[in-house]
C-alpha cells in the first residue's frame, strides 16, 4: 500500500508532484464556483464598508429618528391644605393610579384581549374592541383611573401591546368640601377651575425630562449612550386661607338657609377685613371634584361667588354713603326732604310702598330703610345739583365705584374664571342719569359677591383695599414656607372717619332688624340687605323674580369679618334680601362669635 | 487511502460561527423576551440545546463511517419524501404560517433541512454513479431525473412549503454539484431556463412574495409597510459604524427589526460590532468556503467530493442569501445565517453535514486531485470504504479483481 503523500499515487496525470498543478476539467469548475463567491462575500464587505463607514451618518440619525424618544416626566402636583385652627388639614392629595392603554399594531386578535381586559375590569368586551381596532394609531386609552389591583391583574394577562402607564390622581379626605374654591385636575393634568386653575403654574411643578433610547413599544432601555435625563421638580403645597371648621360649618349654614328659603343656588363668604383672606367660602350647588367627570353642567364647576356677577341690590348703598360721606357732601347727621320719587330720563325712581311718603330722613335712615331716592340724593349731591345726576356727580361716583371700591375689575384672587362685572361709563351711552342713579342702590351694574365683600372691608378697616386672596403661605418640595404677606391694592380708598360712621350706621341697621337670635351686646354687627331685580333678557326687569343679598361684619373695636351672602330667586314672599339672605348672615355671625375668638368691644 | 489526521478547522471555525450565534442570542435576549414576553433566558437556552444537538449531530456524522453514508442515502431520500407528506398534514397557525415544520411537544422540525441533507447526499451517490458509468450527458439517464427531481423539489419546497428562500439553496445545491461534477455546460444552461421559469411563476404567483421583490426593487418607498424589515435591517448595519455600538447596546434587537435572533441576525451583529466585527463574520465565512474548496479539491473520491461541493455550497448560498438581504443586495429570505442564527433545525442538519465533510477530511490527499470523468478508464468500487488507496488513475491498479 502506498501512503497518501507519495508522489507516485498521482503520478501518471501529475508528472511534477512537488508542484501544485494548474486545475483543468471539472476541477476548474469548482474553481469557478469558488471565485464566484468569494468575490460575492468580496461585494458583502465593500457593501458594508458603504454602509457602515461612508454612510454611517445617514444611518444613524435614521436609527435615533425611529429609536430615540422624548418624554416628560410628569411632576408630582402640589397638594393643598386648609388651615384648622393653628394647623393644617389636607383637601387634596394625590393618588397613583394607571391608565390602560393598548398599541393595536401588536394585537393580533382584538376580540380575544378585549374579552381579557374585560373580565378584568368588568366591562363590556365591545368597547375596548372597537377601541383596539381604531385605525392608524400606536395608542388608544382603554380605561382610566385603574387601582393598583386592576393593574396587576391586567399586567398578569401578558397580553401583547395592551400595558399600564402610573397617573396621579387627585384625591380629596374632606369630599366635596370647598369644590368650587379647589377646582380639579383634567385628564391632561391640567387644573380646571378653583385655586387648581388659578395656581396652576405652582401646584404643578417643573416636569422633568427623558430622552431616551426605547424599545419599539416605547419602553426606555437603561443600555443607551443617548440616553439624557432632568429629573421634574415637584410641585408647591398651597396652604389656603380657608379654616377648615368654619368651612364646614358655613356650607352646613348656607344649604339650610337655601332650603329654608326655597332657593335653588346660592353662596357666601367670609373675609378677614384687615388682610383680604377668605376664611371660608361656598356655593350650592356644587359638585363632588373625585368624580367631576361624571357631570354634564360645567356651570356647577364655577366658584360663582367670584365669577358670576349679579346686580347685586340695595347693598350698594353701604358704598354709595361713604363716598358722598368721604366727598363731604353730607355729614353722617344730615336730614333731608326725601321726595320719595325722582324722575329722570323720563323714568320714575321710587321707594318700597313700607317708606311711607315723602318725609325728612337722615342719612342712617338711607341705610336702615333702604331708600333708594336717598341713594339717589346722595348721589345727586355729589354733582351738587339735588335734582339732577350731573356730569360731576357720574364722574365722581365712577372714581368711587371702579378706583376706589374696584368694582369692573378682577380681584386678582386665585381662583379660575374670575369675573370682573360690569360698571356703566360716566359719559358715554343713553339715559346716562336714571342709569347712574339706579348704580346709587345697586341696579343697572354688576359685582361679584367678593368685589362688594372686598370693597366694603376696605372702607370698614380704614381704607385700605388688600387683595382678596385663598392662600395662606406656599410650601416647596424642600419644606421652605412662604407665607403671602397681605398685598394692598389701594389705601385711603376713604377716610377711617367714614369708616367708623359706616360701621355705625351699619350697626343699626342689624339692631332694627329682627334676626332669631340677638347678638351678644359686647360684639359689633352690622349689615346691609339687599333685593335685586333681575334684568330681563328681553328688556326691562323680571316683575316675580329677585336674588338676596346681603353684606355685613362681625367685630369688636374694628371689623374683624366681613360677610356676603347671595341666594338666588328665594320664594320668601316680597324681600329676598331681608327674608332668605339675612337669615344666613345672622346665623354666620352667631358662628363667628361662638367658634372664631371675635375680639369683643373693650368697653 | 489511509485514514489521516482530519482538517481541525472545520471544527474551529464551526464552533466560532456558533459562539458567535450563542454570544449574539445572548446579548439581545432582554429584548427579544421584553418583546416577546418570554423569559429572559428562553432564547439562550434554546440556542444552547440546539447547538448542543448540532454538536452531537457533528459528532454523528464524523464518526459514521463513509461508505454506511452512501447505504444512507435511500433511507433519506425516503425520509424526506415521508416529512414532505406529513409536513402537509401538519395545521397552521399564526406561529407556523405555513406547511414548513412537523411540530411535536415543544419541538418543531423544518422539513426543508432535512431535504438538503438528503440532496448532498443522495445526489453525490447518484452523480458519482453517473459519472463513473461516463453516463452524466445522457439524457435519459442522468438529465431527466436531475430535472424531474429539481422540479419535485422545487414544487415541494416553494410551493407547497412556501420556502422560496431554501429552495433558491437547494436548486443551489443540485447546480453546483451537477456543474462541478462535469455535466456539459449546454445541458446547464438548460437546466437554468427551467429554473428561472419556476422561480419567476413562483414569485409571481405568490403575494407576499411580489411585495418583498418590489420592496426590495424600491427600497425606503414603503418603510412603514412592506419595505420595514429592509429599511431597519439597513438602519441597523449603517447604525453600528466602524466600530458598533458594543454588545448590550443598540436597539434593533428591541422590537424594531423582525426576527433579530433569527433571519435578521447578521444586521443584529453588525449594528453591535461595526465594520470590524461584521466584515471579520464575512472573512470568517470566506475562510470556511476556502477550506472547503481547498477539501473538496483534495479528496480522495467523486462521492466524497460531491459531498463536500454540495456542503459548501450550501453553506455558502444559505449565507449570502442571508447577508445579502441583510444588505439590501437580495430581496428578503425567511432563511436563516448557517451556524449562527437560532433555528435548531437548520443548525443541526447543517451540523451534520459539516460533520460529514470533516470525516472525508481524513481521506485527503496531499496534492489537488482532479476525477476523470471517462468510465473507460475504470471505476472505483462501487462501496469504497475510505481506508483504501486512491485507485482513479492508475487503471492497472483499478481493474483488479477485488477479494
Amino acid at each position: 500500500m502506498m501512503g497518501p503523500r507519495l508522489p507516485a499515487a498521482t503520478a501518471p496525470s501529475q508528472p511534477k508532484s512537488n508542484r501544485r498543478p494548474e486545475p483543468s476539467g471539472t476541477g476548474r469548475r469548482l474553481t469557478i464556483w469558488y471565485g464566484v463567491l468569494i468575490f460575492i462575500l468580496a461585494i458583502f464587505i465593500a457593501r458594508l464598508f458603504y454602509l457602515q463607514v461612508i454612510r454611517h451618518d445617514y444611518y444613524r440619525a435614521q436609527a435615533l429618528a425611529d429609536q430615540l424618544k422624548e418624554y416628560t416626566i410628569e411632576a408630582e402636583r402640589g397638594v393643598i391644605k386648609a388651615k384648622s385652627g393653628s394647623g393644617q388639614v389636607p383637601l387634596v392629595l394625590n393618588e397613583k393610579l394607571y391608565t390602560l392603554y393598548a398599541d393595536p399594531v401588536f394585537i393580533k386578535n382584538a376580540r380575544d384581549s378585549a374579552d381579557k381586559v374585560a373580565a378584568v375590569m368588568g366591562a363590556k368586551a365591545d368597547d375596548y374592541e372597537k377601541l383596539i381596532k381604531t385605525p392608524k394609531t400606536r395608542y388608544v386609552v382603554l380605561e382610566r383611573r385603574l387601582s393598583e389591583d386592576q393593574r396587576k391583574k391586567i399586567e398578569e394577562l401578558k397580553l401583547p401591546g395592551v400595558g399600564t402607564q402610573p397617573q396621579n390622581y387627585r384625591t380629596y379626605p374632606q369630599g366635596n368640601l370647598a369644590a368650587q374654591v379647589l377646582g380639579f385636575v383634567n385628564n391632561d393634568g391640567e387644573g380646571a377651575y378653583g385655586v387648581e386653575q388659578a395656581l396652576d403654574e405652582t401646584l404643578k411643578g417643573v416636569p422633568g425630562k427623558l430622552k431616551a433610547i426605547t424599545d419599539a413599544e416605547g419602553v426606555p432601555l437603561a443600555a443607551s449612550r443617548d440616553n439624557v435625563q432632568i429629573d421634574p421638580r415637584t410641585g408647591k403645597d398651597i396652604v389656603l386661607s380657608l379654616d377648615l371648621g368654619m368651612q364646614k360649618q358655613l356650607e352646613a349654614i348656607l344649604k339650610q338657609g337655601l332650603d329654608s328659603s326655597k332657593s335653588a343656588s346660592g353662596g357666601a363668604l367670609i373675609m378677614e377685613a384687615g388682610n383680604g383672606a377668605i376664611r371660608a367660602m361656598a356655593n350650592f350647588p356644587t359638585y363632588d371634584p373625585a368624580s367631576y367627570f361624571k357631570n354634564t353642567d360645567a356651570q356647577v364647576f364655577n366658584n360663582a361667588l367670584v365669577s358670576s356677577p349679579l346686580e347685586v341690590g340695595s347693598i350698594m348703598k353701604v358704598l354709595t354713603i361713604p363716598a358722598a360721606l368721604d366727598q363731604g357732601v353730607v355729614k353722617p347727621d344730615t336730614s333731608y326732604s326725601d321726595p320719595n320719587h325722582w324722575n329722570l330720563d323720563g323714568h320714575e325712581i321710587t321707594n318700597i310702598e313700607e317708606i311711607g311718603g315723602p318725609g325728612t330722613r337722615s342719612i342712617t335712615d338711607i341705610l336702615n330703610r333702604s331708600i333708594n331716592t336717598g341713594a339717589v340724593w346722595l348721589l345727586m349731591q355729589m354733582g351738587g345739583q339735588t335734582g339732577q345726576v350731573t356730569d360731576i356727580a357720574r364722574e365722581r361716583w365712577h372714581d368711587y365705584m371702579v378706583n376706589r371700591y374696584r368694582l369692573g375689575q378682577p380681584t386678582g384672587i386665585e381662583q379660575g374664571y374670575e369675573a370682573e362685572g360690569s360698571i356703566p361709563e360716566p359719559k358715554k351711552g343713553y339715559a346716562l342719569q336714571l342709569t347712574y342713579a339706579n348704580t346709587s342702590f345697586g341696579q343697572a351694574m354688576t359685582a361679584t359677591p367678593l368685589q362688594m365683600a372686598a370693597a366694603l372691608a376696605a372702607i370698614l378697616n380704614g381704607g385700605t383695599y388688600y387683595r382678596p386672596t385663598l392662600v395662606d403661605s406656599i410650601v416647596d418640595a424642600s419644606g421652605k414656607v412662604q407665607i403671602q404677606k397681605p398685598e394692598a391694592l389701594r389705601s385711603g380708598v376713604v377716610s377711617p372717619q367714614v369708616g367708623q360712621e359706616l360701621k355705625s350706621m351699619m350697626e343699626y341697621a342689624v339692631a332694627h332688624h329682627s334676626f332669631k337670635k340677638p347678638f351678644p351686646a359686647n360684639f359689633s354687627v352690622g349689615g346691609k340687605t339687599g333685593t335685586a331685580q333681575i334684568a330681563n333678557p328681553s328688556g326691562g326687569y323680571y316683575d316675580d323674580r329677585f336674588n338676596g343679598t346681603y353684606v355685613g361684619f362681625v367685630g369688636g373695636d374694628k371689623v374683624q369679618y366681613v360677610i356676603a351672602v347671595r341666594v338666588n330667586e328665594p320664594k320668601v314672599g316680597k324681600y329676598a334680601g331681608s327674608g332668605a339672605a339675612q337669615p344666613i348672615f345672622g346665623d354666620l355671625a352667631h358662628m363667628l362669635i361662638n367658634d372664631f375668638n371675635v375680639i369683643p368691644r373693650s368697653r | 487511502m489511509r485514514r489521516h489526521r482530519p482538517d481541525y478547522v472545520i471544527v474551529v471555525l464551526s464552533a466560532l460561527l456558533m459562539v458567535i450565534g450563542l454570544v449574539v442570542v445572548y446579548s439581545i435576549s432582554p429584548g427579544l423576551s421584553a418583546s416577546q414576553h418570554v423569559s429572559q433566558n428562553y432564547f439562550i437556552t434554546k440556542q444552547l440545546i440546539d447547538v448542543g444537538l448540532g454538536v452531537v449531530a457533528f459528532g454523528v456524522a464524523a464518526y459514521l463511517p463513509l461508505r454506511r453514508w452512501s447505504g444512507l442515502a435511500g433511507p433519506l431520500a425516503i425520509a424526506a419524501v415521508v416529512s414532505s407528506l406529513v409536513v402537509m398534514f401538519t395545521p397552521i397557525n399564526e406561529i407556523y404560517p405555513a406547511h414548513r415544520w412537523i411540530r411535536f411537544g415543544g419541538f418543531s422540525f423544518q422539513v426543508a433541512e432535512l431535504i438538503k441533507l438528503s440532496l448532498v447526499v443522495g445526489l453525490a451517490v447518484f452523480m458519482g454513479r453517473q459519472w463513473r458509468r461516463g453516463q452524466l450527458a445522457d439524457f435519459n439517464s442522468t438529465l431527466k431525473p436531475l430535472i424531474i427531481l429539481l422540479l419535485a423539489v422545487g414544487v415541494v419546497v416553494a410551493k407547497l412549503q412556501s420556502d422560496l428562500g431554501s429552495a433558491v439553496v437547494i436548486i443551489a445545491i443540485m447546480a453546483v454539484m451537477a456543474f462541478s461534477v462535469g455535466i456539459p455546460l449546454k445541458k446547464i444552461a438548460m437546466i437554468s431556463a427551467v429554473i428561472a421559469g419556476i422561480l419567476v411563476l413562483a414569485i409571481a404567483g405568490t403575494d407576499y412574495r411580489r411585495d418583498r421583490l418590489s420592496a426590495f426593487l424600491h427600497p425606503g418607498i414603503d418603510c412603514q409597510g412592506s419595505s420595514y424589515q429592509a429599511c431597519q435591517a439597513l438602519t441597523a448595519v449603517g447604525s453600528g459604524g466602524v466600530l458598533g455600538k458594543g454588545l448590550g447596546f443598540g436597539a434593533a434587537s428591541y422590537g424594531y427589526l423582525p426576527e433579530a435572533s433569527n433571519d435578521s441576525i447578521f444586521a443584529i451583529m453588525a449594528e453591535k460590532l461595526g465594520f470590524i466585527g461584521s466584515s471579520a463574520i464575512i472573512v470568517i465565512y470566506g475562510v470556511f468556503i476556502t477550506r472547503l474548496k481547498r477539501l473538496a479539491q483534495r479528496t480522495a473520491d467523486q462521492f466524497s467530493r460531491l459531498v463536500v461541493v454540495g456542503v459548501l455550497t450550501w453553506l455558502s448560498t444559505q449565507m449570502i442569501i442571508n447577508v445579502g438581504a441583510m444588505l439590501g443586495l437580495l430581496p428578503l429570505k425567511g432563511i436563516t445565517l448557517p451556524l449562527v442564527s437560532q433555528g435548531g433545525t437548520s443548525l443541526i442538519f447543517l451540523t451534520a453535514a459539516l460533520g460529514l465533510a470533516f470525516q472525508i477530511s481524513r481521506y485527503t490527499s496531499y496534492n489537488v486531485t482532479e476525477p476523470k470523468t471517462s468510465s473507460s478508464q475504470g471505476t472505483n468500487d462501487n462501496n469504497f470504504n475510505g481506508r483504501r488507496l486512491r485507485r482513479a488513475y492508475n487503471p492497472s491498479l483499478t481493474s483488479r479483481p477485488r477479494p
